[in-house]
Formats: C-alpha cells, sequence, structure tokens
C-alpha cells in the first residue's frame, strides 16, 4: 500500500471499515446459504462458513476496534496484549527484563553516587556564589589549608568583594557526653559567621553568631546536626544547654542546625560545630598551622575572578612578609620560590569542597561511562531479541497492515510492548541502586571512618532512571518496530517468514556493535584488575600479613622516659606464646600520619628533597619482615643515651651518598619544624646524626611509587606508639593476651585502637579496589551479555540457513565446511566488532590511564585477557548453534519448505 | 511501493482471468469460479483473497462498487479495468513461457 492511499484511509477511515465489515458478512452469508443448499442445517452451515472464515474476522475486529477506539484504549489494549506476548516467551522475558534491570540499576547507582558527590548542590542559600580558596605549592595536588593569620588577612583585605568564612578539616574525634564512654564524632571548627554566610538557621536554639569567635576561647558553645540530633539524642529539646567534652574542652549545647544540613565537606557528615576561636592557642598566633579550608560568598555583582585578583595580592604580601624569618640559609632556595610564587585559586564551592571528591571523582565517572556502556550492550540484545521476535511476527503485522491497520499503530503496539519491560526493569533497577550504592559508599573510605553520602533516592535519581528506561525503550524497540511494521504484505503473506536476507544486515551489525562494547567494557575491567592484582602483590619492601599493630596511648601526660616504658613492654610482649617478634614505631607505616624533614650534610648545599623520618623502637626491622642489609638495628642503648645512631634506607643512601659506603657518615637533621621552635632563627644546624645501619627500601605511605630516601631515628618520648606484633598464624589470635598484658604492666598505658597491617595497606588502595570490584563485575556482565547474544545471532543464522546447508549437504558438502561457512560469517562480524571495541577501549584507556599501575593499553596482558575471555564465551555460545549446524538432516530440511 | 515482482503469486493472475471472463464478481464468487474452474484443486483462502482484492484495488488493475442482489443484499462486487487487462495479458503471457520451460524441462529430463 502506499502511503498515499494510507493517508486517504486515514480519512475516510469510518467508511472503509464499515465498508469492509459488509463485505466480510456478505462473504459469510453466500457461504453459509452455499452451504445450506447442500443440505446442511442453518446453524451447523453459519459456524461452517465462521469456521472456514476464522482468523481473518478477529482479526479485522481487532483492527476495527483499535481503529475507532480512542488512542489511550488503545495503548491499553496494546499494553495487555504485550503482557500476553512476554509472557508467552517467559523465560526469554525474564532474563531480559533481568539484564536490562541490572543495566539500569547500575546506571542509576552511578548517577545516585555522582549527583551526591558531583553535581547536586549544597543545600543552602545560592550555593553557585560560593567559592573555596585553593594554592599551588609545588606539591602534587592543590594545597587547602590555610592558617588564622592567614583568614584575618585575606579577610581583611577582601571584604568588598567577598564574605570568608572557614571550616576545619577534621577526621574522626571523640567526644564525651554526659561523662559518658568517647564516641566517635566528627566535630568542626568553623568561623563566627559559617551559618549566617551560608543562609543556614536553627531548627532548635540558635546557631553559632560572629560574637561567639570574637576572642580565643570566648564561646564554648555547639551546635549539633539535625541527623546527629535525631540520632544521639532522639530528637529531644532537653539537649539545649547541656555540657560536652570535646579537644579538651567543654561545649554547651546552644542549638540545631535545619533539617537536611549535614556540614559543607561533601562526603563527610558533621555532627556538630563550634568557633574556630576554640581551638589550641598556639593555632591561632601561627601561620603554620595551617588546619582549616577557607570558603566564601562572593558579594553580589562581583565576579569570582575578580575576587581572586584580591585575595592572590593579600596572599602574597603575607607570605613575602613570613618568608625572612621561615627560611634560612639551611633552606634550599627552591623551598624559598615554591613558597613565594604560590598562587591562589577562588574554586566553584557549589557542592562544596571535597577530598573524597578529589578522590573519586574520576573513577565514578569512568565507572558511569562503564555501567552505560553495559545499558547498551544489554540494549543491542534485546533489540535482537525483539527483532527476532518482530521477524517472528512478520506474517501477523501484513495481514493487519492489508487489512487497513496503520504503520504507527503496529510501532506503537510494539513499543508498549518494549516500554512494559523496559518500566519493569527501571522499578527493579531503582531497587537495586538504593540497595548497592550505599555498599558502594562504603568502599570509598576505612570502615572505621565512612564516607557519608546522603543517597535517598529522590525525584532527580528516579527522573533519571525512567529517563534511561525511556531511552533504552527507544533502542531496543522503535528500530525493530518500525523494520517490522514495514513488512510488505503481499510477500510476507506470500512467504511466511525467515525469507528476506535483507532482514540479517541489521542482525549482525547489531552483534558487531554489541561485542565491540562488550569488549570495550571488558578491556577497561581487565586493565582495572589487573593493575589492582599488580598492586596487592607489589612487593612493598616490608612484610605486611601476620603483623598486628596495637596502638597504646600514654594516659599520664606527666609520665617521664615513655620512650623506655614503651621498650620493658615490648620485653613482655615479646614474651607472650606465639609472638615471634614486635617492635614499636611512634605510628605505623600505611597509618596515614607521616613526617618529612630535610637534612643538611656538612660541607654541602641545602638540597630541597624531604625524607621521611620515622621513630623506632629495636626490633621494628625484624617485625615488620624489612631486612637490614649493612651495619645495626637500633638498640636500646641508643634509646636510653639518646644516641646519634640513625638507620637510612637505600633510597636515603643512594641520594645522598650515591657510590659510597654510607655506615659511619654523618647529617644533621633540623629541630622539627614545630611551631614556635623555628630553626632556622636559632643559629644551630640541628641534631646531628650518624649513620650505623641500612636497610632495604619500603614503601611508607603508598603502595604505587618509588619508594622515598627515608631515615629511622631512635624512639622519641611519646604520647602514642603502634605496637606492631608479628606472630605465625592470626596475629589477631594473640591480640587479646598484648591488651591483658599491657593493662597489667601498668604505668598509665591503655590500648586505643587494633588492626592489621594487611588492613591498613588494603586502605591506601581503596579506589583501586572499587574500580577493580566494579569494572570487572561489569567486565563480567557485558560477557555473559554478549554471549548470549552470540548465541542468539548464532541460532538464527543456523535455523534461516538450514535449507541451503541441508542442500550443500545433499550435494556432498562435508559437514565440517558446513559448521564452517555459518561460523565464518559470525567469525568475519565478531573480528569487525573486536577491531571496533579495541578502538574504543584505547579511547577509554587515555582517560584512566593515570589510575593504572604498570598496566598499558597495548600490553599483550592487557588486550590478551579480555580477548581470551571473550573468545572462551565466543566459543561456549557457538557450541549449540555449530552442532545444529552439522547436524542438519538434507532430507528434512529439503521437504520443510 | 509500486514493485513489479510483488505479484509473481498466481492469485491476482486467476482472479484478473476470472474477472476479465465472467465480468463483474462479489468476493465469494470469485473464489467459487476459481474453485470450480480448476475441478476443487485450487482453494481461495479468504485470507489470502481479500488482501489481494485490496491491494488490486490500490494498484487499479481491478475496481469496486457496491451493488444490491437479488435477494436484497448489498454486495461489493470487482471489476477489471483497462490497465488489469494489461496487467493479465502481460501476466499470462510470463506464466505461460514459464510452465512452458516447465514443461519442456519435464519432458526432456
Amino acid at each position: 500500500m502506499s502511503w498515499l492511499s494510507r493517508a486517504r484511509n486515514a480519512f475516510r477511515a469510518g467508511r472503509v471499515e464499515s465498508e469492509l465489515d459488509e463485505e466480510m458478512r456478505f462473504h459469510l452469508e453466500a457461504r453459509a446459504e452455499e452451504l445450506m443448499r447442500e443440505g446442511r442445517e442453518a446453524n451447523d452451515a453459519e459456524r461452517e462458513a465462521r469456521r472456514r472464515m476464522g482468523n481473518l474476522l478477529a482479526l479485522r475486529e481487532e483492527s476495527r476496534d483499535v481503529k475507532l477506539a480512542p488512542w489511550m484504549e488503545s495503548l491499553w489494549r496494546d499494553a495487555r496484549f504485550g503482557v500476553r506476548m512476554l509472557w508467552k516467551d517467559r523465560v526469554v522475558s525474564l532474563a531480559a527484563l533481568v539484564s536490562l534491570a541490572l543495566a539500569i540499576g547500575a546506571c542509576t547507582a552511578a548517577f545516585l553516587l555522582i549527583d551526591a558527590l558531583i553535581l547536586r548542590p549544597l543545600p543552602v542559600r545560592q550555593p553557585e556564589r560560593l567559592i573555596y580558596l585553593t594554592y599551588e605549592e609545588g606539591g602534587p595536588g592543590p594545597a587547602t589549608g590555610f592558617s588564622y593569620p592567614m583568614l584575618q588577612r585575606l579577610q581583611a583585605a577582601s571584604r568588598e568583594q567577598v564574605e570568608l568564612f572557614a571550616a576545619s578539616v577534621q577526621g574522626r574525634d571523640s567526644a564525651v557526653f554526659d561523662h559518658g564512654a568517647a564516641e566517635d564524632v566528627h566535630g568542626q571548627f568553623v568561623s563566627g559567621n559559617f551559618f549566617e554566610t551560608l543562609g543556614v538557621d536553627a531548627a532548635l536554639g540558635r546557631v553559632l553568631s560572629p560574637s561567639d569567635d570574637r576572642a580565643q576561647d570566648a564561646g564554648p558553645v555547639a551546635v549539633l546536626a539535625y541527623s546527629f540530633w535525631m540520632r544521639r539524642f532522639g530528637g529531644s529539646p532537653s539537649v539545649l544547654g547541656r555540657w560536652f567534652q570535646y579537644e579538651g574542652k567543654a561545649f554547651q549545647i546552644a542549638g540545631v542546625a535545619r533539617q537536611g544540613f549535614t556540614g559543607v565537606e561533601t562526603g563527610t557528615r558533621t555532627d556538630f560545630w563550634v568557633p574556630l576561636t576554640m581551638g589550641r592557642a598556639e593555632a591561632m598566633a601561627d601561620w603554620k598551622w595551617q588546619w582549616f579550608r577557607i570558603l566564601g560568598r562572593l558579594r553580589p555583582g562581583v565576579p569570582a575572578q575578580q575576587a581572586q585578583q584580591v585575595l592572590q595580592a593579600a596572599f602574597r604580601n603575607a607570605r613575602r612578609e613570613w618568608a625572612p624569618a621561615a627560611f634560612g640559609a639551611n633552606d634550599a632556595p627552591e623551598a624559598l620560590r615554591d613558597f613565594l610564587d604560590a598562587s591562589l585559586q577562588a574554586q566553584p564551592a557549589a557542592g562544596g569542597p571535597s577530598f573524597l571528591r578529589q578522590a573519586f571523582a574520576r573513577p565514578l565517572w569512568i565507572l558511569a561511562v562503564v555501567a552505560g556502556l553495559v545499558l547498551l550492550i544489554a540494549c543491542s540484545n534485546l533489540a535482537n531479541l525483539f527483532t527476532a521476535r518482530a521477524l517472528a511476527r512478520q506474517r501477523e503485522m501484513a495481514l493487519r497492515i492489508s487489512i487497513g491497520a496503520g504503520r504507527g499503530r503496529l510501532v506503537q503496539q510494539l513499543l508498549v510492548e518494549g516500554g512494559l519491560l523496559a518500566a519493569a526493569a527501571c522499578a527493579l533497577g531503582l531497587a537495586f541502586a538504593g540497595a548497592v550504592a550505599p555498599a558502594i559508599v562504603g568502599m570509598l573510605r576505612s570502615p572505621r571512618d565512612p564516607a557519608y553520602l546522603d543517597l535517598h533516592l529522590g525525584l532527580r535519581t528516579m527522573a533519571f532512571a525512567a529517563l534511561a528506561g525511556f531511552a533504552a525503550t527507544l533502542l531496543f524497540a522503535l528500530l525493530p518496530a518500525v523494520r517490522a511494521s514495514a513488512a510488505d504484505p503481499h510477500e510476507a503473506l506470500k512467504s511466511g517468514g525467515f525469507r528476506s536476507s535483507a532482514s540479517h544486515g541489521p542482525l549482525r551489525a547489531m552483534l558487531a556493535a554489541q561485542i565491540g562494547l562488550s569488549f570495550m567494557v571488558l578491556f577497561a575491567g581487565g586493565m582495572f584488575v589487573l593493575s589492582f592484582a599488580r598492586l596487592v602483590s607489589r612487593d612493598l619492601g616490608f612484610s605486611r600479613d601476620g603483623v598486628a599493630l596495637v596502638k597504646v596511648r600514654v594516659t599520664d601526660r606527666n609520665a617521664q622516659d615513655t620512650r623506655l616504658t614503651m621498650t620493658e613492654l615490648l620485653d613482655r610482649v615479646r614474651a607472650i606464646p606465639g609472638v615471634q617478634s614486635a617492635g614499636v614505631s611512634e605510628w605505623g607505616l600505611f597509618s596515614g600520619v607521616g613526617w618529612r624533614d630535610n637534612v643538611l650534610i656538612p660541607g654541602r648545599a641545602p638540597d630541597a628533597l624531604e625524607s621521611i623520618v620515622l621513630p623506632v623502637s629495636p626490633g621494628f626491622f625484624r617485625t615488620m619482615g624489612m631486612r637490614l642489609l649493612e651495619g645495626r638495628d637500633i638498640a636500646r642503648r641508643d634509646l636510653e643515651a639518646r644516641s646519634e645512631a640513625v638507620v637510612v634506607n637505600q633510597a636515603f643512601a643512594r641520594h645522598f651518598f650515591p657510590g659510597e659506603d654510607p655506615i659511619g657518615k654523618q647529617f644533621f637533621r633540623p629541630e622539627s619544624r614545630l611551631p614556635n621552635r623555628d630553626y632556622a632563627t636559632s643559629d644551630r644546624t640541628g641534631y646531628p646524626q650518624r649513620i650505623v645501619g641500612l636497610v632495604r627500601d619500603a614503601q611508607y605511605a603508598s603502595v604505587r611509587g618509588p619508594v622515598d630516601p627515608t631515615y629511622y631515628i631512635p624512639l622519641n618520648d611519646l604520647a602514642e606508639g603502634s605496637l606492631a606484633v608479628r606472630t605465625a598464624g592470626n596475629p589477631l589470635q594473640v591480640v587479646p593476651q598484648v591488651a591483658a598484658s599491657v593493662r597489667a604492666f601498668g604505668h598509665g598505658l591503655e590500648v586505643t585502637e587494633v588492626t592489621l597491617q594487611s588492613r591498613l595497606v588494603g586502605l591506601a588502595l581503596l579506589r583501586e579496589r572499587l574500580l577493580a570490584v566494579l569494572s570487572g563485575f561489569f567486565g563480567l556482565v557485558a560477557i555473559v551479555l554478549a554471549a548470549v547474544g552470540f548465541y542468539g545471532v548464532l541460532s538464527y543464522s543456523v535455523a534461516r540457513r538450514t535449507r541451503e546447508l541441508g542442500i550443500r549437504l545433499a550435494l556432498g558438502a562435508r559437514r565440517r565446511s558446513v559448521v564452517r561457512l555459518v561460523m565464518s560469517e559470525i567469525a568475519l562480524v565478531t573480528a569487525a566488532g573486536l577491531a571496533a571495541g579495541f578502538g574504543g577501549g584505547e579511547v577509554l584507556s587515555r582517560f584512566v590511564g593515570k589510575l593504572l599501575y604498570e598496566v598499558k593499553p597495548a600490553d599483550v596482558a592487557s588486550v590478551g585477557l579480555p580477548l581470551a575471555c571473550f573468545l572462551a564465551a565466543a566459543a561456549v555460545a557457538a557450541i549449540r548453534p555449530a552442532l545444529r549446524a552439522a547436524r542438519v538432516d538434507p532430507a528434512i530440511a529439503l521437504r520443510e519448505e | 511501493m509500486k514493485r513489479q515482482d510483488a505479484l509473481q503469486g498466481s492469485l491476482p493472475l486467476l482472479v484478473l482471468k476470472v474477472l476479465n471472463r465472467r465480468g463483474p464478481l462479489h468476493g465469494y464468487g470469485i473464489a467459487g469460479h476459481i474453485e470450480s474452474m480448476s475441478d476443487e484443486v485450487l482453494r481461495v483462502e479468504e485470507g489470502s483473497l481479500y488482501p489481494a482484492l485490496h491491494r488490486m484495488e490500490e494498484e487499479r488493475w481491478i475496481k469496486a462498487k457496491w451493488v444490491t442482489t437479488e435477494n436484497k443484499r448489498r454486495a461489493r462486487v470487482y471489476e477489471i479495468t483497462a490497465s488489469g487487462r494489461k496487467q493479465l495479458q502481460a501476466e499470462e503471457g510470463r506464466w505461460r513461457s514459464v510452465t512452458a520451460a516447465v514443461h519442456q524441462v519435464l519432458e526432456q529430463a
């Protein structure tokens, strides 16, 4: 039928319908009359006539109803029909539903996380006018820590352009409420104008005001976060006026902030806020205490660029003033230059500044892209399914077209069927995302200090899922629907089904696309898994397994010679059965604490390189499995006499004494750069040190990268130390005995924390683990989906060519060559898909390069692994269709048509 | 959407032939004529007949009109057109040459 005449029919639809109707009725009656003339009973004759009319009449009725009924009703009919069609093929439909739900769920989970961490603005007044300050100081990333003197300088210079405020960067901390036990909390020191500037008011009592932080220790008040108030105090109004202990000071609860406000540091849930001036007194006067972020709200009409220029000038002026006192002859000129040249930036802070975002924005975007690819793969699978179904129904379609059903009507029917599937998948996907997203957030930080993101399934997320479902429906249902409805009625009615070879082309293109996409996902997943595997198995220079780390704190602030107390404790711990060795360091490797300092070598110019410094007890190297290459370990007598002895690592020896024997060499360690102890202003060169031992290079805080020069000094008197215990079996088993012996030992020591060295190393690889686990999972899903698609197309191809294969076999072709014939066609498609997928993978890998470790896209392993996986899956998927092709019986195949 | 080869099936040919020889007929009559003229060997399914009739009407090979039959019922009657006759000629020629060829093969093989 031509488009023109169909359009004409549409205008006179009613007449066409009733005419068709009448014509059919005439036929029916004429047939019945004839049958009666032949001697049949009237009822019998009519029944027989109807029987011969059969299906056609039913279809006629259906298409008439559709045309006459309003559109909504036709949708409803289509939905019911769609459910019937889906139900008829329920195993296939269920598989389709699960794969689509998984893909939509993965995309939605990615969106949920990205929205919470990156996109969603802070729930404050005009978040787009907020900025936060960073500066480049020669380090790997921008620095964000500022001092109180700097805050005052910047505020004074920029009052016209921006209202600045401060928010400290706090980790997990402890507070004591109502004389109870210490509780884990997230407190934050903020300037008095924090709430006012953000536009956050109180749900109960009052928020902090500028008068609270006018002077040191002037405002011992705290404002609780709404969620903390609910969680800890059950929302009781009687919390107002109560006191609690935090950071060695007492605070009175003055109010509760408005619901929904969890602080400005996205990724961390703040439990309460206290005034900045309640911080330590020394932290207020000294510019070297850089302990908070500076944020600001731009004044109306002031562009961020203008504010930045003013702030930049003030920042540099302050640094120029401070430099002479901070840098002396013992400092490398590069260090001074970096200090003076540091440039200040005003970054947009609509979403709140976030360390978590800095670390995880890229991995999350990568995972979102991978999830999107998985959705595309699932869609192409479904498109295959729908195409096959549509082909099977071509006869039905053609008949409906020939008796007047519009093509749009048929497209609608198939789209509704797809839409039903997608809607169900969306609902399941949302549930999946809601369950999975919190688990992923749990992987972002250590379980002791979990990240917090607001993950409620809001309108934004639902809208996203609906959009994904809609787009998916268009992708997998529209094309097959349009193609099927374009069936030429005459042709289709005559031949009935699998005929036109033209319909095979798009199937093949789809398969190639699907193979390409799955290969991309596999490729990316393979690289992350490989990278993670290499990192995990990397030789760190020490042995991470079998070591428990027990944090021991000296409760008595006036205790003397605590370094010696620790060595006595060590003797007791070593006596515990099962303990192979034990040692103390001031903090553990990979514990997140670090101390770097430069060294001075007599007769040489100052070196800008800062070495890692770690105070350790005798036995530390043995316990950590760090091999002593030369010289001796730190000994007890070094601790007792506070001797000059120091052990250095190979990197230190290589850098400072290349080609020389480091043992016996001398250098000076500057007095540590603690505030108020400015070594450069004194004429001292620092502590003299003499190298007594050389130890193997060991990683200190990061699994990646080269080992930095490190020197280990004898343990100093300390307030808290990390007791490392090595055992033959599971080190956690001896921990109760270690804790008991610490208690029995007395001297005011207590155990505050227990962990495993291997766990700490694991925490340094959270990002890599997240990427490996999730992209590996996606790779698995992709390969299963690809195998299913592969199987489907191959089966279809064999079914379609059964007759041809039968002829070939009948003419004497060998079975093996027949199988090869079928396979070679698919192999070509596969090769094309793989080539495209490899190209796509290359592009993707350029984006992920920085996150990889010793894995390059062009590596044999990173190409070979996904390729091998893929070929294995393809081979498994091809077994059945290949057997079917080989078992074609020429006699049966030829008789079939 | 005019396709020359779309009408290679024999049903339109038979319909045209019947209409050409017998004059205007309704669908039921066409089916009956084909069946009786072929000694009931060719059986015309309604599912094929009416779509074919409507198609041929679209192609303007036949035209239809409503008439009232002797027992006062309205029937839709089809009539061959000039272009239908031309089509019939062409189709018939092609059909004969094909069957002749098949016949020749059958005889000589």
